[in-house]
């Protein structure tokens, strides 16, 4: 989306500074001027300015902000557009606070540079227990947090995060202050004091004097004025665009074939190849030996490259490389994994399990003396949970294109974390990082996946290798079977209830715990002894974070065992809910709404029964009802109501579509989601065997908001995953009267 | 060597006859909005139209469209740019997330209404679950097209605070 | 500090996963086919194009993302079609089968496997098989040809 030619970029240069601190500005030569947000003094902001100003025409307002001539504004937004919208909504939370005229704002991608580190999501994953904008407001934090951003690369987009931290805490700012700052020139040029100038629609008012002039006229004076560093952004009466269902910016280019993915790469003046490649199919084997006469022979092919840990094969057309690498004979070492199968993969969770027996492992979190109670316990009920391992599957197979000469390296790539990919080809082909540029448009879907770049180092030392550059691309079986994985996991988990049915104790012991680090605690419900446990054991696949990471698996174990706790008291189980959630006031009006919006205090239609399940995630509250119909002994799917409180939503719409989304893709894991092991190797290959629910297996899906005010914004992207499956299972409990305590559910109904 | 009518223009491709008439396409045409999935028919994100009928580009090789007439995403529109029903109502309704799997979501759905013009929910299910989306679009696809067939009104951009 | 301790726990998680291991191994070995500049040589032209057979052999070409044709070839996607003409529809052992063709007692042969593949869910509802209808009906005589051939009487 950079649009600036080379030519420009040799010719682009800044002048001096004329403003240093969290918000500094500084003065492009030909009068253009330069603010960055979160900048330190000794960050080399003027650097960037080559990098996002399309040439002399342009003003840059600040880094996360540029007006041009014709007084368009675009956005510049360090995080990747991978379909959660995430362009389009930090646009409009910074056109809000600038008073941009919406029609005429543009998004573009930050290009991949150090100075756009996401400090704001390097403090979410700090201090995820302190997001409160006052106290990271203060320099020194900022400067912290920027330089540890740095330090580990942490351009990413994930967590759920782009809006809550981004977009509240810089994209706002940056609007509401490029907005001062143009007020303030225009008052110097017209002689009023800037409290009686009004801005709408990027556009400059005085009515008294009758002035008024589009912001591009004072872009460049707006350099000279002194800027406050926290700019008073405005409260929820005065949003014009947040708040609404704005339109995404990238749909129009995804519906004609436009949108450019990292797959579609066509770098200007470059002759590609295309290779494929084939990986280990036991991780952490490499190659003993190649056989690649079959494929010497074969129409097209340029290249058999034996890397080490993978075999690669560049040829003429992708196709040809694919059909010729699948001739290739290749000898892989042995693993010294003990794990074979999925069997040998529980057992060792198992054993991990069984050593912390009732008390030992790693207090995750404890309230009161769980042991105690349960031994006291009127009831008491245990359950042993199982997860499988996942894939991530994006819909657009990995892949990058690469070209490494004259001792600089150029990549295209899709990618989550394009400064972490370019670190790991530095220290791959052994090229500095300023000499290497990555070039990450639309991602076709990441899901966690595109938070690893080994992908992306594999291609530049096959280009490295070849001299050229060279389109690699995985088959959907080497991404589905050589890849990063959700984790499998067990948890075992025991519950005490009184005589009057109240859980009363909770105890839980597993083996994974990754992210986020609440994920594991049913914190939001009254139990008076509660313990969680971790006993660590080791997993045969590479570990990915995985679309809610490890809600999935615990909102699973967690909602699943509240059910059973629910059922042993003869409670309805959202009534059961509702009475531990007494200090939980969002909880309970999200499950009140749930309730009421799918009826579940009606009787269900004749073979329909129904499942609740309650998840907070990343800053938002989700409940789920979802109803199954039983009737031909396979559990049909017909409706899911959703419930969340995000605190505020930016862009209702968008926000829906993510809730429904991580809700298919819940279900689906659901449903069918499960990797199996032969002699340590994934069996599953393609979509015929790692099956996705498809257009006649949806269930209709609806979505109510809450917008319940005064709290941090939680996040879209994930939240509405973890309840599906619980919900779901749940339901067919409800309908069937089976508990089940794995996944994936349709095999245990064939 | 295959020459058939790409988008309404003549083309000839000097390939291997067994080619995928996917990679064709991408690679050799240039137009990219064809999309790579599965590589086995399995995910409709290489679907195009094949005189008139939608197929998976991935498994089709390019020598079946010798002298016939082959359209794709980049085909739909109008000559002059002009949306079709099927594309204004994904806007609209504001289907896409990542948009990898639309190209052929909308492939299939054009198939689908001009053979069917008011579609069932059944009829829908029927041309619609060959094409996987991994965001999970799938309420918004059927909604989009019963609006494209005008069985549902379009829904407005909403104003104000929704919830 | 607990926020500290928090950062290294959810950070490094992302950071250790994506770097992998640090020490990548050298290319082992190289084989250059042939230069990009090299014109690519010549394909041999199919002398037998006219011969049923060997028409049904490249029409197969579309059906290979999801089929071998190899005597004792593992299955891919779809099963192994090596002698899938005289075999019992869904009777492949060890593959599985969609419960529309695995319950069959019918033997596949020339006359039902063309109107399979003229429309496989109309003949076999509740297929997996969800593209592969082969509409030419020449292309469909052809590949039903080049099956045939390929039984564990001629060999491969």
């Amino acid at each position: 989306m950079n649009d600036m030619s080379p030519e420009e970029k040799k010719t682009s240069k800044l002048g001096k500074w004329s403003r240093r601190g969290f918000i500094g500005a500084g003065v492009l030569a030909g009068g253009g001027l330069l603010i960055g947000i979160g900048v330190r003094p000794g960050n080399p902001i003027g650097a960037l300015g080559p990098k996002v100003a399309a040439g002399a025409g342009e003003q840059l307002v600040n880094s996360w902000v540029k007006i041009d001539t014709d007084n368009i504004v675009t956005a510049i937004v360090p995080h990747c557009e991978m379909g959660q919208g995430a362009h389009s909504v930090l646009a409009q939370m910074l056109a809000d606070e600038l008073d941009a005229a919406w029609d005429n704002v543009r998004v573009m991608q930050a290009p991949a540079d150090g100075s756009y580190v996401v400090s704001d999501t390097a403090r979410m994953f700090a201090a995820p227990f302190t997001l409160n904008a006052a106290d990271w407001l203060e320099p020194t934090w900022d400067g912290l947090f920027t330089k540890l951003g740095q330090s580990m690369d942490l351009l990413i987009t994930g967590g759920s995060s782009s809006i809550r931290t981004t977009g509240q805490h810089q994209m706002r700012i940056a609007g509401a202050a490029a907005r001062q700052m143009l007020v303030g020139a225009a008052a110097d040029a017209w002689g009023v004091p800037a409290a009686e100038i009004a801005t709408r629609d990027s556009m400059l008012v005085h009515e008294a004097s009758g002035n008024s002039a589009p912001y591009s006229e004072f872009a460049s004076a707006a350099a000279e004025q002194s800027m406050d560093h926290t700019p008073t952004l405005k409260t929820r009466d005065q949003y014009r665009l947040m708040g609404r269902s704005k339109a995404r910016t990238d749909i129009p280019a995804k519906i004609n074939g436009t949108a450019e993915f990292g797959i579609d790469a066509v770098p200007d003046g470059l002759e590609l190849s295309y290779a494929a490649v084939v990986r280990p199919p036991v991780p952490g084997t490499s190659v003993i030996s190649m056989d690649a006469s079959r494929a010497e022979g074969m129409s097209g092919v340029l290249q058999i490259l034996n890397m080490g840990n993978f075999v690669a094969v560049v040829a003429d057309s992708y196709w040809q490389a694919q059909q010729a690498i699948n001739t290739v004979g290749i000898e892989w070492s042995q693993s010294e994994s003990p794990v074979k199968t999925m069997d040998d993969q529980f057992a060792v969770f198992s054993s991990a399990l069984d050593a912390a027996g009732d008390t030992g492992g790693d207090q995750a979190a404890a309230r009161g003396d769980a042991p105690g109670a349960l031994a006291n316990a009127a009831t008491s009920i245990d359950a042993e949970y199982r997860a499988p391992y996942l894939a991530h599957a994006p819909m657009e197979p990995l892949n990058c294109t690469a070209h490494v000469a004259d001792g600089k390296c150029d990549i295209w790539t899709s990618t989550q974390v394009p400064l972490m990919a370019r670190s790991e080809v530095a220290s791959t082909v052994g090229i500095g990082a300023d000499d290497i540029t990555i070039h990450h448009p639309y991602l076709g879907g990441a899901f966690g996946r595109r938070l690893g770049s080994e992908y992306v180092a594999m291609a530049a030392r096959v280009a490295q290798a070849t001299g050229y550059p060279i389109k690699m691309i995985w088959s959907r079986e080497e991404d589905t079977q050589k890849a990063l994985y959700r984790c499998a996991d067990m948890s075992r988990m025991r519950a005490g209830l009184d005589e009057s049915g109240a859980l009363i104790a909770y105890d839980s012991v597993f083996t994974q715990r990754h992210d986020p680090a609440e994920a594991c605690v049913p914190a939001m419900y009254d139990i008076a002894n509660t313990s969680v446990r971790v006993a660590e054991a080791e997993l045969h696949l590479p570990f990915q974070a995985w679309r809610s990471v490890d809600h999935s698996q615990q909102g699973f174990f967690i909602e699943s065992f509240i059910d059973e706790a629910a059922a042993a008291a003869g409670a309805d189980p959202l009534e059961y809910r509702l009475s531990m959630l007494t200090n939980a006031p969002r909880h309970t009006a999200v499950l009140e709404k749930v309730a009421e919006i799918s009826n579940w205090r009606e009787p269900s239609a004749e073979g329909t029964a129904k499942g609740v399940a309650i998840v907070e995630s990343f800053g938002t509250i989700v409940a789920e009802v979802i109803e199954v119909d039983m009737t031909s002994g396979k559990p049909k799917m017909t409706n899911c109501w959703a419930v969340c409180d995000a605190g505020y939503v930016m862009n209702p719409d968008g926000f829906r579509n993510q809730i429904e989304g991580g809700i298919v893709f819940g279900l689906t894991a659901a449903m069918y989601g499960e990797l199996e092991l032969e002699d340590g190797a994934i069996v599953q290959s393609n979509f015929h065997d790692y099956r996705m629910l498809r257009m006649n297996e949806v269930p209709n899906i609806e979505v109510a908001l809450i917008n319940s005010g005064d709290v941090p914004v939680g996040g879209a992207g994930e939240p509405g995953l973890p309840p599906a499956a619980p919900a779901l299972a749940n339901a067919i409990f409800a309908a069937s009267g089976t508990r089940l305590r794995e996944l994936p559910i349709a095999k245990q109904f064939v | 060597m295959a020459s058939f009518i790409l988008n309404g223009e003549p083309i000839t491709i000097d390939v291997d006859p067994a080619m995928p008439l996917l990679w064709a396409v991408r690679e050799k045409a240039g137009l990219p909005g064809t999309k790579f999935g599965c590589g086995i028919a399995q995910c409709g994100a290489c679907t195009v139209h094949l005189d008139g009928q939608p197929v998976r580009s991935c498994s089709t090789a390019i020598a079946q469209a010798e002298g016939r007439e082959v359209t794709t995403i980049e085909g739909v529109a109008g000559p002059d740019g002009e949306l079709s029903k099927i594309q204004q109502a994904w806007v609209s309704e504001q289907v896409p997330q990542c948009g990898y799997c639309q190209s052929g979501q909308i492939m299939s759905a054009t198939a689908l209404l001009r053979d069917n013009p008011a579609p069932t929910d059944a009829d829908i299910d029927a041309a619609m679950s060959g094409n996987i989306c991994r965001c999970g679009t799938y309420t918004r696809i059927r909604r989009a097209i019963k609006v494209a067939a005008g069985i549902e009104q379009p829904r407005a951009e909403q104003a104000g605070e929704e919830a | 500090m607990r926020n500290r301790a928090i950062l290294t726990a959810a950070l490094l998680t992302v950071l250790v996963t994506a770097c992998g291991s640090s020490e990548q191994p050298e290319v082992v070995e190289q084989i250059v086919v042939r230069d990009r500049g090299e014109a690519a040589p010549a394909v041999e032209a199919d002398a037998g194009a006219t011969d049923l057979i060997a028409m049904g052999e490249d029409a197969f070409q579309m059906c290979t993302g999801c089929h071998v044709v190899e005597s004792g070839a593992r299955s891919t996607a779809g099963p192994n079609l090596f002698g899938v003409v005289g075999r019992t529809i869904g009777g492949l052992e060890g593959y599985s089968y969609s419960d529309a063709l695995a319950g069959s007692e019918l033997t596949w042969d020339e006359a039902n496997l063309d109107q399979f593949l003229t429309d496989p869910a109309g003949y076999l509802p509740g297929t997996d098989m969800l593209a592969g209808a082969v509409r030419d009906d020449e292309e469909r005589a052809a590949i039903i040809a080049y099956l045939a051939n390929q039984s564990s009487s001629t060999g491969e």
